[in-house]
């Protein structure tokens, strides 16, 4: 078989098997978020974040794929974000808060592993994910 | 609950089948071309030919390659890569603090461009937009003394 062949057939495979490690994640992270989307919770957590979502243009709901991430990674961004209707432009800043800041304690970890210090990094990513997230808040109008 | 548990199951199940499609979707063309790029040593060579670019940002050529790695690819591979490195030819301090300052900011930028591009965010401001900031930050940081000074 092609090198190429190759490639495409193990890329496939380790896709498939790394897809269904992420979903038994995934999936369960959905469905509590759909449960608290319909419980009395959810009002209230909107309401409690509205003012601190509102500097980055968001709805109080955007609050639980940002926080969701911040834990687990950024499939659970998409789970968590998947049952809420955002529209274009919340959705690209909340990817671009959650990409900056996700994965706090795995990605500390492995930090640490490597030689960076993981304390520095955590709040280097947090402080930049609330300017990016202003940023992108700000200019949101443009790439809707 | 403000909903019936019959629109709550029927959205549950919805909801699950079509986040298994849309990771399907994106973890097996990501991982294909994770294989080829790792096949044909794309990043490698890659590398070879962005040192202006490590000049830029302050990084020797030996990090910009685990920093591609990263970028590209996920903090993972970056990770491994960076031990690998480290092994043979360590990296300096300040090559090391840099390369976290932009790999933290920016990683993995195929799969999280498709990941979100299929989740409908904008593809070029969560991929391109991304990248930016990382390098003005990290490119911002090898002016500032704290990093300017390491030596090892």
């Amino acid at each position: 078989m092609s090198t190429l062949l190759i490639a495409v057939k193990d890329g496939t495979i380790k896709g498939f098997k790394t897809g269904v490690m992420l979903l038994k994640i995934m999936i369960p992270i959905y469905l509590l978020v759909v449960l608290i989307k319909y419980s009395p919770i959810m009002p209230w957590l909107e309401r409690l974040f509205q003012p601190a979502m509102s500097i980055f243009k968001l709805p109080g709901d955007a609050i639980v794929p940002i926080v969701t991430g911040l834990f687990t990674d950024e499939y659970g961004v998409i789970a968590a974000m998947k049952s809420f209707d955002f529209s274009m432009a919340q959705i690209t800043t909340i990817a671009m808060i959650a990409l900056t800041a996700h994965s706090l304690p795995v990605e500390s970890a492995l930090a640490q592993k490597i030689g960076f210090p993981p304390g520095k990094i955590l709040i280097m990513r947090i402080a930049l994910a609330i300017v990016i997230g202003l940023l992108t808040g700000w200019l949101g109008g443009v790439f809707s | 609950m403000s909903a019936g548990f019959d629109v709550i199951l029927r959205e549950m199940l919805t909801g699950s089948l079509s986040t298994i499609i849309s990771v399907m979707k994106v973890l097996i063309p990501l991982m294909i071309i994770v294989e080829i790029l790792m096949v044909y040593k794309v990043i490698e060579r890659l590398a070879g030919s962005l040192e202006g670019i490590g000049r830029i940002l302050g990084m020797s050529r030996n990090a910009i390659f685990p920093l591609l790695v990263g970028v590209v690819m996920g903090v993972t591979y970056g990770a491994g890569t960076i031990i690998e490195i480290n092994k043979r030819t360590p990296l300096s301090r300040k090559d090391m603090a840099l390369v976290a300052v932009f790999m933290y900011l920016c990683h993995g930028i195929i799969e999280t461009g498709f990941l979100f591009y299929v989740a409908g965010a904008n593809v070029l401001v969560v991929t391109l937009g991304r990248l930016l900031f990382a390098f003005l930050v990290t490119m911002l940081a090898a002016r500032l003394p704290h990093f300017r000074n390491m030596t090892d």
